[in-house]
């Protein structure tokens, strides 16, 4: 695992004061979608592909901080859209670190070099760019629809990195990915010298127009298997280990959907990141007023049968790390061996 | 595959088989602006981002042509919504992409010298 130690500990001591006050539901990292809009339009989508009022709108700085306040999670991942096209990017950004939140900027890098460049962003240990790669060059062109984005993110990963900032990647692997070829993947992110990558299967959003070319779960388990079953001790994830077990299908996992509760333009999402059912206007509602057990693989919710997403399930995971003595030894026996 | 069958310019009328409730689900899915008419005559053009049928008043939100919104509005006012804006998610599917890429692909083959 590469997160680094005082991130652990924030998460770590977060989880445990929830669990001290008896808190059932809690969340661990904010979804902020500021904006819709994107420089892609990746055909798998479902963000992109509202009308031009709905596009064009932007959530102002002050509704963020006020959803990350009333949420209280210690980590904020700001996805979109593509975060780099909003506004007020390097405001929000530094406010949310003046706050001490964990910030994930989720970019297609597109135009990393260029904010960088124009000094939006000051390195700090609260900020790391996750940058969307979903594989090497011909596999990631494919993905977003578009050739030559994984070159211009190459060069915007290396130009972060130069510039002394945390750098991740993020991957969803969809149907009929190479196992050998994503392992060369992975090769390649940790030459870059990335701090970690994060990888998840891919989930059919109910309106995006692709849905069986994403995972189903059997085959997802076959795939995560075999590209991970035998990890090279250079690779770094950044996320829990056992979170990469349940992958493989080494562990059985409820879905957590208020784990990763998503504001955007519309409201707080209902249930989840993926779903959208329908919108909660304070963070408050979403908790108290979501039927929550219709969600998830007990429910028997046909949408929630086969997702294997990290927004569910990495929740799971790091609250069987520090919620359970077990979780704890498991995870660390994991990260000492650098075995999934 | 998903079907890529639209509702785009679809007016309907709720019915016993045809509840407005239904209607308004649609509208909630249809990634388009919708034209949302009221049983006063009045119509509100924009796109339906929310909904909730089972409040104890069932109601409907929804930007308009501007972005200005979201305004609520009980399904008691709605007479009915017709489909009225382009649907935005039609024709983007990946397969629909794959199947471009590699025709350009073998265009591309067809075209390079022999080696």
């Amino acid at each position: 695992m590469s997160v680094p130690l005082s991130q652990m500990w924030t998460v770590a001591s977060y989880v445990l004061r929830q669990r001290l006050t008896g808190r059932r539901r809690y969340p661990l990292v904010l979804m902020l979608e500021p904006l819709f809009r994107c420089n892609l339009a990746c055909a798998g989508c479902g963000k992109i592909q509202y009308p031009g009022q709905i596009l064009r709108k932007n959530l102002t700085v002050e509704q963020c901080l006020t959803a990350v306040d009333e949420c209280g999670a210690p980590i904020v991942s700001i996805p979109g859209g593509e975060p780099l096209m909003y506004p007020d990017i390097g405001r929000l950004v530094k406010e949310l670190v003046a706050r001490k939140k964990y910030v994930y900027l989720c970019t297609n890098a597109i135009l990393l070099k260029e904010k960088l460049e124009a000094g939006l962003f000051t390195p700090s240990k609260y900020l790391s760019f996750s940058i969307h790669m979903d594989g090497l060059r011909e596999e990631h062109d494919e993905a977003v629809c578009k050739d030559g984005v994984y070159d211009v993110a190459v060069a915007g990963i290396r130009e972060a990195l130069r510039r002394g900032y945390r750098v991740t990647t993020n991957t969803t692997l969809f149907e009929g990915a190479n196992p050998e070829r994503v392992r060369l993947f992975f090769d390649a992110m940790m030459d870059l010298g990335v701090e970690g990558m994060m990888v998840s299967p891919g989930y059919s959003y109910s309106k995006a127009p692709d849905q069986e070319h994403f995972l189903r779960k059997q085959r997802a388990h076959d795939l995560f298997s075999r590209i991970l079953s035998s990890p090279k001790r250079r690779w770094r994830f950044n996320q829990s280990p056992l979170f990469l077990q349940f992958l493989m299908g080494k562990r059985d996992y409820e879905c957590t959907p208020w784990g990763n509760p998503t504001y955007n333009v519309f409201g707080w999402q209902r249930p989840c990141y993926l779903l959208q059912e329908g919108y909660a206007r304070t963070f408050q509602d979403l908790m108290t007023g979501t039927r929550w057990e219709r969600y998830g693989k007990r429910s028997g919710n046909d949408k929630c049968r086969d997702c294997m997403v990290h927004c569910g399930f990495e929740a799971t995971a790091v609250q069987e790390t520090f919620g359970s003595w077990r979780g704890f030894r498991d995870t660390v026996v994991s990260t000492v061996t650098g075995r999934a | 595959m998903e079907s890529e069958k639209s509702l785009e310019g679809w007016t309907p009328e709720p019915h016993e088989g045809l509840p407005l409730a239904r209607i308004v689900d649609l509208a909630f899915d249809y990634r388009g602006n919708t034209t949302v008419i009221l049983r006063d005559g009045a119509k509100l053009h924009g796109y339906v981002s929310n909904r909730d049928a089972e409040a104890a008043a069932p109601y409907l939100e929804m930007f308009d042509a501007e972005g200005e919104g979201p305004h609520r509005l009980a399904y008691g006012d709605i007479r009915t919504i017709h489909f009225t804006g382009k649907d935005t998610a039609a024709g983007k599917s990946y397969a629909a992409w794959l199947v471009r890429k590699q025709t350009e692909r073998a265009a591309q083959a067809a075209d390079a010298p022999p080696s």
